[in-house]
C-alpha cells in the first residue's frame, strides 16, 4: 500500500517542483485581457477607436439631458418656472430640490457635484477625441468640438469659470482654470472649427448628431450671452447672422405646438437626444395617471407656481377645451373629451379635476377627487395635488412614454434669439415675437418690452432647460418668486453655482465662487 | 540520490555548530502506547541534541548514538510530554498520558505553528470543542463572540448572507475591513465567487458570503491573529488581521473510525412589526378623515405572515477517518439544506473533502493533501436593500395594505408593490462549485532542517439567474408587459505556490527557528454578466432558459474574441458585436436564429492579478523566558505601477514569561508580557489595474425601460497612476497573559494602537477627467483605532463528574479618523422621497459610519410639521460598537453538558431606514400599512419624513445567541457505537434591547452601485432580513 501510493504521489511531487521552476519570479505585470492596456501606463496615446468614444460621449450627454435631476434640476428647479415640492414623506430627497427652489444650496450639493462631474468628463473626453493623437477625421473632430462647446457652455454658465486638462496630463497635474472670458474664447474657437466641418442637414431624423445648424445655435446661444462672461457687449449681429445661417440650412417655425415634441421630423427640431422622455412626462404626473407601456403610473413631483400659469392667456383657472386659451398652455380632457387615444392625460399644464381616458373623474390615493391646485401650501408640507402639472411629450403619442426622442435644441428658440438680438441692437422685435404668437393661437402685441421677451421665451419654451440661462440673461434670477427664501432675493451670490467642495479639494487651482 | 548529497552538505555546518560532544553512545529502542494501545508518531529527541525519531505504526522506536547519560523526551500533539532518563538502559518504552489543554494550545501562525504559551503575538485558536452549535452556514459564526476584540456580524439572518468581521475595529475606509481567511495554508482571494445580482426591476442584490462553501463540521480550529507582530508575515493582506482555518485531518483517529452526524432544525422569525390588521386599518382609516371606500380591497391579509415561514432545515454529514501509523485520511461528505424563514430562500450546500498526510524516509518527508469540493445552490428572494421608493420584499410586507388580496395579478395597489407579485413572479438561483486544493511536501534535509513546498489550487464557477415575469406589477425599469432577466456568471482560479525553508534548533539554554520563504499567487476573474428584457413567456424556469439559450446561441453565432454583444429593436443593422482586440471594432450579425428574447446585453470581463512575495521569521528564545520574534515581508503586486510594486512589511515582537522566572511563585502558572509592533499593508478592494489607463466598451444598465439600447461605445475606465501604492497599517500592541492554579482562572488583557495611512480610496478626479472618481492615497490621511481586549476563564467546579465553567471576553475600541482631506457623504439611505439621502459623512475629527442628521426636536403641536432645521449636521454617534463582549458558561454533570454563550455590543447607534421609508404618517397617508403608534405621534399626514435623529436609535444589546444541552450516551467497550452524542440547541433565544426594529445586530448595504463615494454602509437597518430563532436536533455518532 505504502508503495501504491508513494508511486501515485511521486510524479505530483515532480510536478510540484517543475512548476515552481517555472511561474517563480513573475514580472508582475497584467496583460490585455478584457481591455485596452496603455503602453507605459502613464502616457495618453489618443482613444482606441474614434467612431465608439463619440457614440460614448453621444450616449452619455443624451443621459444627462434625459435626467429629471442633475443638468436639468439646476436649470429649471432653481427657477421661477417649476418647482418639487415635498409631498408629504414623498419628494423629501434630502432636501435636494426644496434647496434648490428656495436658494439655499450649499457647496455640498449633490446635483452640483453631480453636474459638475459629469459636464467636466464629457468635456475631457471630447479633448480625448480631438487631440491629434486620436487621428480623428475632419467630421469626428468637428462633431467632438460640437460636444466640447455644448458641455462647457454649460460649465461656464453655471460657474463662471471652466477647468481645463490637456489629455495628455498624468493624474498627478492639476488642471489649469479657464477664466470667463477664456472658456467663452474656446467654446467659440471650437464652434467656429466645427461648422465647416459639421454635415449640412436640414429636417431629419439624423438630427441626434449634430449638423451645421446645431453649430450655429450654439453659437448663437454662446454669443447672446456674451456679456455675462466678457464683461463686453454681445455681437449681436453675430447672433442674427447666426440664425439666419440656421434657416438657410432648411430650419424654420412650425404650426402645431404638441406635434413638435412627438418623434416625427419636425422643421423646428435641429438636434434631439435619443434618451427616453419618460422623466419629461412622469416627473409631475400623478400616481393614477398612467399609459398602457407604463406600470406604477405617474411620480407625483414636479409642478409650477401659479404666477408662471398665469402668464398665458386663458380662464385662470381651468384648462378645458373652451377656456380661451392659447395653444401652447395645452388643455385638460373632462369626461366629453377623455379618450384612449389621449389616455385621460391633457397637453401642457393640467389644472382641475384629471380624469381617466374612459371619461371618469381620477381619484387621489386617500380617494378623493384628483384635483390639481394652482397653489401651494409651501415648499414642504404637501398633499398629492397640489400645484400644477407641466407636460409637453405625450405617453399617448407614436413611440409611447419611454420614446428615445428629445428635443434639444429647437428652431423658435432661434428665432426669438434672433427677435431679442435686433431689441438688443436697438431695433423693434415685436412683428418677430408676433409672428410666433399668431402661429401658437395668442394674440399679438402691441409692442414688445425686455419682460414681454421674458416672458415670451418662458411661454414657448417652459421645462426646455433654458429658463435659468434666460432669467440671468434678463437679470432677473435673483428677483423674489414664490417660496424663495427671503434672505436670497437680491443676493448675486447665487447667479453662479458653488464649485463642489471636493471639486476644490481636488484642484488647488480652483476657487471658489463669491459668498459660498 | 541528490538529496544524501544536500543533506551532507547542509550537514557539514551543523555538525560544526553542535561541535563534538558525545562519548559512550549506545542505541535505545522502546515502544510508546497510551491507555488505548500503541500510538504512531511520537517524537522522540535526545534533549539538547538535534538527534531523534518517531514511533512506527506499531509504536515502536529506535534511537542510535545515544549518550548513557542521556535523556529522551517523548512529545506528541495531544499528549503530555514526558523526559524518561536513559541510565544506560536500550529499553524505554513510555505510557504517554492524554492533555486535553494542550491541543487547545497549539495555534496556526503563517507558515507554522506554535503553542498559546509560546507565542509573542495576539493569537488565540478556537478548536471544535468550543465552536457555536446550531445552524451554521459558514464558518466564521462558528467562532462569533468568542474572541476579544473580533467582532463578526452577519449582515442578515438570510441563509448565506454576506458577513462583517473586524478584528481591532476598522481600519479602512473602503468596504474591506474583512481580515485575510486562510484556509490549510492557501489564502483565499478577498473578492466574491459568486455575483452581485443584477436589478431586475425590485433592487439588486449583494453578492452572498464566500465562505459558505466550507463544511463547519470539516473544520479543526480557527486560529486568529489580531496584532501585526504576528500578521506581518501576511505583509499586504495581513493590516486586518489573519483567520487561519484547519481542517479535520484522521490524525486524532485512533485506526480507522466513521462519524455520522445529523442535524435537524426547525427556524422561525424572532419577532415581527405589530402592524394593524386589517379592520383596525380601516377603523384608523375612517378615523383620519380618508377615504374608507378607497382603501378597502376587502380582504383581511396578513403580508408578514403572507412571506415569512417556520422553516425545517438539515445537515448530514459522514466521515471516514484512518490513521495507519505513516499516514492518516480522512474522507467526508456533507450535505445541508438550510431553508430561510422568508419564502423563496434556501442554502443547500453539498460537500466532499478528503485530506491525507503520508511520510516516508523514516518520515524526513512528509506528504499532505487537503481537498475540498462543494456545491452551494442558492435561492433568493427580492430582498435587496438597493430597492426604489417602493420597497423589495419584506418593504412592501411591513407596508401593504391588509386588505389586499393576496393573489400576484392584484391590480389595485395604486403603483405600490404587492408582496404576493414580489413573491409569485421572481426567481432567482445562483449556484456556485468550487474546488480548494492543498497539496504540500515537506522534507527534513536533518531533523533541523526541512523544506517545504505548497501548492494550491482554489477554483469557482458560479451562475445567478435572475428573473422577473411580465406579470410582476409595479415593478421598476419597464418590467410589467414585458419581464426583465439577468445572468451573471463569475468564474475564480486561484494558484499558489510556496516554499520554504525552516532551521529549527535548541541550543543548551536557548531555541533558534528561522523561516524563509517565497509565494506566488495568481487570482483569475473572469465571466460575463447578460441581461435580457421582453420575453414571450411567463413561466420563470422558461425564462430563464430563454436567458440562458438566447446568450449562447448569440455567443455561438460570433468568430473571435469580443467583449460585448446585443440586440434590441431599435438596432436594425442586426445584433451588435463590440470587440477589443485586434482593434476595436463594431460589427453586425444578422442570423437572428434561437434568440427567445426582445432585447439582450452581454457583456464579458476577464482578468487576473498576481502577488509575488518574500518573506522571513526568526524565532529566539533564551531560557524559556526571554521570546524574540522578527518577521519581514516583501510583496509585490500587478495592482501597481512598477514604481510601487513592492511593499515591505517588517515587524518585531517580544515577550517575557515572568512565571518562569525564581522570583515568581507556583500559584501563578502563567504570566506573560508581549510587545509588539508591525506594518501591514491592504490591497483589497482596489480592483483590477487601476495603476494605468485602460479603455473598455462602456457597460452597466444598457437595456432602457423600454428595451432599446444604445450601441455603447468606448470609455476610460481607469487613469494612469503610477503613484498608487499600498494601504499602510502600522500597529503597536502590549498584552498581558496571565493564569492561576494551574491555569484554573485565566485571561488575558490587550492594549493597542492601530495608525492607517496611505489610505486608498476612489476620490473625486481633478475635473475634467474621463471618470469622476480614481482610486487615489489619500495624502495625509490617518485612522486611529485604539483599544483594550480582556477575557477571563474560570473553572468554577472542576470534578470527575462536575464540571463548571466560564469564559468572558470585552474589547473597548475607539475609532478615529484623524486626518482626511474632504468630506465625504455617505451611508445611503433608501426608501420614498428619500433619494440620495443619506446619514453619514466621512470627515477629520469624526469616528467612520458617524451620523450626519437633521435635529429633529418632536412635531409642532399646530401644524404637525417635524420641528427641525433642514440642515444636516454631525450628531456625535457613530454605527460603531465602543463595547463588544461575548460571556459563555459551560456546565458538565456526568454525561450531560449544557452550554450557554451571550453575546453583545454597546455604545453605537442604528439608523432605522424602516421605520424612516415606511412607518411615518405620510406614509400612512399614502395607503401605506403602520403600526398604530406612528399615528398617534401628532405627526401631520402631509409631513415629510426627512433623514433626522427621530429615526436614529441606541443599538445596544445582549442577546442569548446559544445554548445546547447534549447527552452522551452511555456505552461500554463492546458497544458498536465508540460515542454517541445527543443535543439540543436553540440560537437566538432572546436579545434584550431597545431597539424598536426587529433585531438590533443589523446592517443593509445597497448593491455597490448604490453606495455614495463608494463609501460602505453600516449600522442602517433597512428592511433588513430578520434573524431567526432556530431550534437544532442532532445527532453524532462515532464508530
Amino acid at each position: 500500500m505504502k508503495r501504491n501510493l508513494f508511486t501515485n504521489l511521486k510524479p505530483i511531487f515532480a510536478i510540484a517542483f517543475l512548476s515552481l521552476l517555472t511561474v517563480s519570479c513573475t514580472d508582475l505585470q497584467i496583460e490585455e485581457t478584457d481591455s485596452i492596456i496603455a503602453e507605459g501606463s502613464t502616457v495618453f496615446e489618443g482613444v482606441a477607436d474614434v467612431d465608439a468614444s463619440l457614440t460614448n460621449l453621444y450616449n452619455d450627454i443624451y443621459g444627462q439631458i434625459g435626467d429629471q435631476a442633475n443638468w436639468f434640476a439646476l436649470n429649471e428647479v432653481s427657477t421661477d418656472e417649476t418647482l418639487v415640492p415635498t409631498r408629504g414623506t414623498d419628494w423629501g430627497d434630502n432636501g435636494i430640490w426644496r434647496t434648490l427652489h428656495s436658494h439655499t444650496w450649499s457647496p455640498t450639493h449633490k446635483y452640483v457635484l453631480d453636474t459638475w462631474n459629469n459636464l467636466n468628463q464629457d468635456v475631457f473626453r471630447a479633448s480625448q477625441i480631438i487631440d491629434p493623437l486620436s487621428n480623428p477625421t475632419a467630421e469626428q473632430e468637428a462633431q467632438a468640438r460640437f460636444l466640447r462647446a455644448f458641455s462647457m457652455y454649460f460649465v461656464l454658465d453655471m460657474w463662471g469659470v471652466a477647468p481645463y486638462r490637456n489629455p495628455t496630463d498624468g493624474a498627478d497635474i492639476d488642471p489649469s482654470v479657464l477664466s470667463a472670458s477664456e472658456a467663452y474664447q474656446l467654446i467659440i474657437d471650437d464652434l467656429n472649427a466645427a461648422i465647416p466641418n459639421l454635415p449640412s442637414r436640414g429636417p431629419s431624423d439624423d438630427n441626434n448628431r449634430a449638423c451645421k445648424a446645431a453649430g450655429y445655435f450654439m453659437l448663437a446661444k454662446a454669443m447672446l450671452n456674451a456679456e455675462r462672461y466678457t464683461g463686453s457687449t454681445p455681437n449681436y449681429q453675430g447672433v442674427v447672422d447666426a440664425v439666419n445661417a440656421i434657416g438657410t440650412e432648411g430650419f424654420g417655425l412650425q404650426a402645431g405646438y404638441f406635434d413638435l415634441f412627438k418623434q416625427d421630423v419636425n422643421n423646428e427640431t435641429i438636434w434631439y437626444a435619443n434618451t427616453g422622455v419618460g422623466n419629461r412626462i412622469w416627473n409631475g404626473l400623478h400616481y393614477n395617471q398612467n399609459s398602457p407601456d407604463n406600470t406604477g403610473g405617474g411620480w407625483n413631483g414636479f409642478t409650477t407656481l401659479a404666477e408662471f400659469y398665469d402668464s398665458f392667456e386663458g380662464n385662470p383657472n381651468s384648462n378645458n377645451v373652451g377656456d380661451g386659451q392659447e395653444e401652447r398652455r395645452g388643455w385638460v380632457p373632462d369626461a366629453a373629451t377623455a379618450n384612449s387615444q389621449n389616455l385621460g392625460i391633457g397637453y401642457g399644464f393640467l389644472i382641475g379635476q384629471q380624469y381617466e381616458e374612459d371619461g371618469t373623474i381620477l381619484k387621489d390615493r386617500p380617494g378623493n377627487p384628483l384635483v390639481f391646485t394652482k397653489e401651494l401650501p409651501g415648499l414642504s408640507g404637501n398633499g398629492e395635488n397640489t400645484g400644477i402639472r407641466i407636460i409637453k411629450y405625450h405617453p399617448g403619442d407614436d413611440g409611447g412614454s419611454f420614446r428615445g426622442h428629445e428635443i434639444v435644441f429647437r428652431y423658435a428658440d432661434a428665432h426669438l434669439m434672433k427677435a431679442e438680438a435686433m431689441m438688443r441692437m436697438g431695433g423693434d422685435a415685436t412683428s418677430m415675437v408676433n409672428e410666433l404668437r399668431t402661429l401658437r393661437g395668442a394674440t399679438p402685441l402691441g409692442s414688445v418690452s425686455e419682460s414681454d421677451m421674458l416672458a415670451e421665451r418662458g411661454r414657448e419654451l417652459y421645462i426646455e432647460f433654458w429658463r435659468r440661462n434666460d432669467l440671468l440673461r434678463f437679470g432677473q434670477f435673483t428677483r423674489d418668486w414664490e417660496f424663495k427664501n427671503p434672505e436670497s432675493v437680491g443676493d448675486t451670490k447665487w447667479n453662479l453655482y458653488p464649485i463642489p467642495i471636493n471639486a476644490l479639494l481636488s484642484n488647488p487651482n480652483l476657487v471658489q465662487n463669491p459668498g459660498y | 540520490m541528490k538529496n544524501k548529497l544536500l543533506t551532507k552538505l547542509l550537514l557539514l555546518p551543523v555538525l560544526l555548530l553542535l561541535g563534538g560532544s558525545a562519548f559512550a553512545q549506545i542505541t535505545v529502542s522502546g515502544n510508546v502506547s497510551d491507555a488505548n494501545g500503541p500510538v504512531p508518531g511520537v517524537n522522540i529527541v535526545v534533549k539538547g541534541t538535534s538527534n531523534g525519531a518517531q514511533s512506527d505504526f506499531d509504536g515502536n522506536y529506535t534511537l542510535n548514538d545515544v549518550a548513557n547519560d542521556a535523556t529522551l523526551v517523548f512529545s506528541y500533539i495531544g499528549y503530555k510530554t514526558q523526559e524518561v532518563a536513559v541510565n544506560g538502559q536500550k529499553n524505554v518504552s513510555v505510557t504517554l498520558e492524554e492533555d486535553v489543554e494542550s491541543l487547545a494550545e497549539v495555534v496556526v501562525i503563517g507558515y507554522g505553528t506554535t503553542t498559546v504559551k509560546d507565542a509573542t503575538g495576539a493569537v488565540t485558536a478556537v478548536t471544535s470543542e468550543d465552536f457555536n452549535q446550531g445552524v451554521i452556514t459558514s464558518p466564521e459564526q462558528l467562532i462569533q463572540g468568542k474572541t476579544a476584540g473580533v467582532q463578526i456580524s452577519q449582515s442578515s439572518g438570510e441563509p448565506g448572507a454576506g458577513i462583517d468581521i473586524r478584528i481591532r475595529g476598522a481600519n479602512s475606509v473602503r468596504s474591506n475591513n474583512n481580515p485575510l481567511f486562510v484556509v490549510d495554508g492557501v489564502p483565499l482571494s478577498g473578492g466574491n465567487t459568486s455575483a452581485e445580482g443584477q436589478n431586475i426591476g425590485v433592487g439588486s442584490n449583494s453578492s452572498k458570503n464566500p465562505l459558505s462553501f466550507l463544511n463547519p463540521n470539516d473544520i479543526e480550529s480557527i486560529s486568529i491573529l489580531k496584532d501585526a507582530s504576528a500578521t506581518a508575515i501576511y505583509g499586504s493582506r495581513g493590516a486586518n488581521g489573519v483567520v487561519f482555518i484547519t481542517t479535520k485531518s484522521g490524525k486524532g483517529a485512533k485506526g480507522s473510525g466513521w462519524e455520522v452526524s445529523s442535524y435537524l432544525s426547525v427556524a422561525s422569525v424572532a419577532k415581527t412589526f405589530d402592524l394593524l390588521g386589517a379592520k383596525e386599518y380601516l377603523a384608523q382609516s375612517e378615523a383620519f378623515g380618508f377615504n374608507v371606500a378607497e382603501r378597502n380591497f376587502k380582504n383581511s391579509t396578513d403580508w408578514q405572515d403572507f412571506i415569512f415561514r417556520t422553516s425545517a432545515s438539515t445537515n448530514n454529514d459522514v466521515s471516514y477517518s484512518n490513521n495507519y501509523g505513516d499516514g492518516n485520511l480522512r474522507a467526508t461528505f456533507g450535505y445541508g439544506k438550510t431553508f430561510g424563514v422568508v419564502e423563496n430562500t434556501s442554502l443547500e450546500r453539498i460537500t466532499g473533502r478528503l485530506n491525507l498526510n503520508h511520510r516516508f524516509f523514516d518520515d524526513k518527508l512528509k506528504l499532505g493533501l487537503q481537498s475540498s469540493i462543494s456545491r452551494v445552490n442558492d435561492e433568493t428572494a427580492p430582498t435587496g436593500a438597493s430597492a426604489g421608493f417602493r420597497g423589495d420584499l419584506l418593504g412592501s410586507a411591513y407596508s401593504a395594505n391588509p386588505t389586499w388580496p393576496t393573489g400576484p395579478d392584484f391590480d389595485g395597489t395604486g403603483g405600490l408593490l404587492s408582496p404576493a407579485t414580489a413573491l409569485a413572479y421572481t426567481q432567482n438561483v445562483s449556484h456556485t462549485n468550487r474546488l480548494l486544493v492543498n497539496f504540500s511536501a515537506e522534507y527534513a534535509f536533518i531533523p533541523e532542517l526541512s523544506a517545504k513546498v505548497n501548492l494550491g489550487y482554489d477554483t469557482s464557477e458560479s451562475t445567478r439567474i435572475a428573473v422577473a415575469s411580465p406579470k410582476a406589477r409595479n415593478f421598476d425599469q419597464g418590467v410589467f408587459g414585458n419581464g426583465l432577466g439577468a445572468l451573471n456568471d463569475l468564474n475564480t482560479e486561484s494558484r499558489l505556490i510556496e516554499a520554504t525553508l525552516n532551521y529549527k534548533k535548541d541550543f543548551s539554554n536557548s531555541s533558534l527557528d528561522v523561516l524563509a520563504g517565497y509565494s506566488f499567487q495568481d487570482f483569475q476573474r473572469d465571466g460575463r454578466n447578460v441581461s435580457a428584457w421582453g420575453f414571450f413567456t411567463n413561466d420563470l424556469n422558461e425564462m430563464g432558459d430563454a436567458i440562458e439559450n438566447s446568450a449562447n446561441a448569440v455567443e455561438s453565432k460570433i468568430s473571435g474574441g469580443y467583449q460585448q454583444y446585443g440586440l434590441a429593436g431599435n438596432i436594425a443593422d442586426g445584433i451588435f458585436v463590440n470587440r477589443l482586440f485586434p482593434e476595436p471594432t463594431t460589427d453586425f450579425i444578422t442570423d437572428f436564429t434561437n434568440i427567445s428574447v426582445k432585447s439582450l446585453f452581454g457583456d464579458t470581463f476577464d482578468n487576473k492579478d498576481e502577488l509575488q512575495s518574500f518573506f522571513g521569521r526568526i524565532n529566539y528564545s533564551i531560557a524559556d523566558k526571554y521570546l524574540f520574534t522578527a518577521t519581514v515581508r516583501a510583496d509585490g503586486s500587478s495592482r501597481f505601477g512598477e514604481d510601487n510594486q513592492y511593499g515591505y512589511f517588517p515587524s518585531g515582537a517580544f515577550a517575557w514569561k515572568i512565571n518562569n522566572e525564581n522570583f515568581v511563585g507556583d500559584a501563578v502558572s502563567t504570566l506573560k508580557l508581549r510587545l509588539g509592533y508591525g506594518i501591514t499593508g491592504n490591497q483589497e478592494g482596489l480592483g483590477y489595474g487601476n495603476f494605468t489607463q485602460r479603455q473598455r466598451y462602456a457597460g452597466g444598465d444598457v437595456i432602457g425601460d423600454g428595451g432599446e439600447i444604445n450601441i455603447p461605445g468606448i470609455v476610460d475606465v481607469s487613469f494612469p497612476n503610477p503613484e498608487l501604492k499600498w494601504e499602510e497599517t502600522v500597529q503597536y500592541a502590549a498584552g498581558l497573559d496571565f493564569g492561576f492554579n494551574n491555569d484554573r482562572l485565566n485571561g488575558s488583557v490587550d492594549v493597542y494602537r492601530k495608525e492607517t495611512k496611505d489610505l486608498l480610496f476612489n476620490v473625486l478626479a481633478a475635473q475634467p477627467s474621463v471618470q469622476p472618481f480614481i482610486f487615489l492615497n489619500l495624502p495625509n490621511s490617518l485612522v486611529v483605532n485604539e483599544g483594550i481586549e480582556f477575557s477571563l476563564g474560570y473553572d468554577i467546579i472542576d470534578t470527575d463528574d462536575l464540571n463548571w465553567n466560564f469564559n468572558f471576553n470585552v474589547a473597548y475600541n475607539q475609532n478615529m479618523v484623524e486626518e482626511l482631506q474632504g468630506e465625504f457623504d455617505a451611508g445611503t439611505i433608501r426608501g420614498q422621497g428619500l433619494s440620495l439621502a443619506f446619514a453619514q459623512k466621512l470627515k477629520a475629527g469624526e469616528p467612520l459610519f458617524s451620523y450626519f442628521l437633521r435635529d429633529f426636536e418632536g412635531f409642532d403641536p399646530v401644524t404637525g410639521q417635524p420641528i427641525q432645521t433642514d440642515v444636516q449636521d454631525f450628531v456625535g454617534k457613530s454605527a460603531l460598537p465602543d463595547f463588544t463582549g461575548g460571556f459563555s458558561t459551560g456546565f458538565s454533570y456526568k454525561n450531560w453538558t449544557l452550554n450557554a454563550y451571550f453575546n453583545g455590543q454597546f455604545g453605537h447607534y442604528i439608523y432605522n431606514n424602516t421605520a424612516n421609508a415606511f412607518f411615518t404618517a405620510g406614509a400612512f397617508r399614502g395607503g401605506r400599512n403602520v403600526p398604530l403608534d406612528v399615528l398617534t405621534t401628532g405627526e401631520s399626514f402631509d409631513a415629510a419624513a426627512d433623514v433626522s435623529t427621530r429615526f436614529l436609535e441606541s443599538g445596544d444589546f445582549v442577546r442569548l445567541q446559544n445554548a445546547t444541552v447534549s447527552y452522551a450516551w452511555p456505552l461500554d467497550d463492546e458497544a458498536f457505537f465508540s460515542s454517541l452524542v445527543l443535543s439540543v440547541t436553540g440560537q437566538n433565544l432572546f436579545v434584550i434591547t431597545d431597539y424598536s426594529g426587529l433585531d438590533p445586530e443589523v446592517s443593509s448595504s445597497p448593491a455597490g452601485a448604490d453606495l455614495l463615494n463608494g463609501l460602505p454602509v453600516f449600522g442602517i437597518d433597512y428592511a433588513a432580513y430578520p434573524r431567526p430563532r432556530t431550534f437544532t436536533f442532532g445527532l453524532n455518532a462515532k464508530f
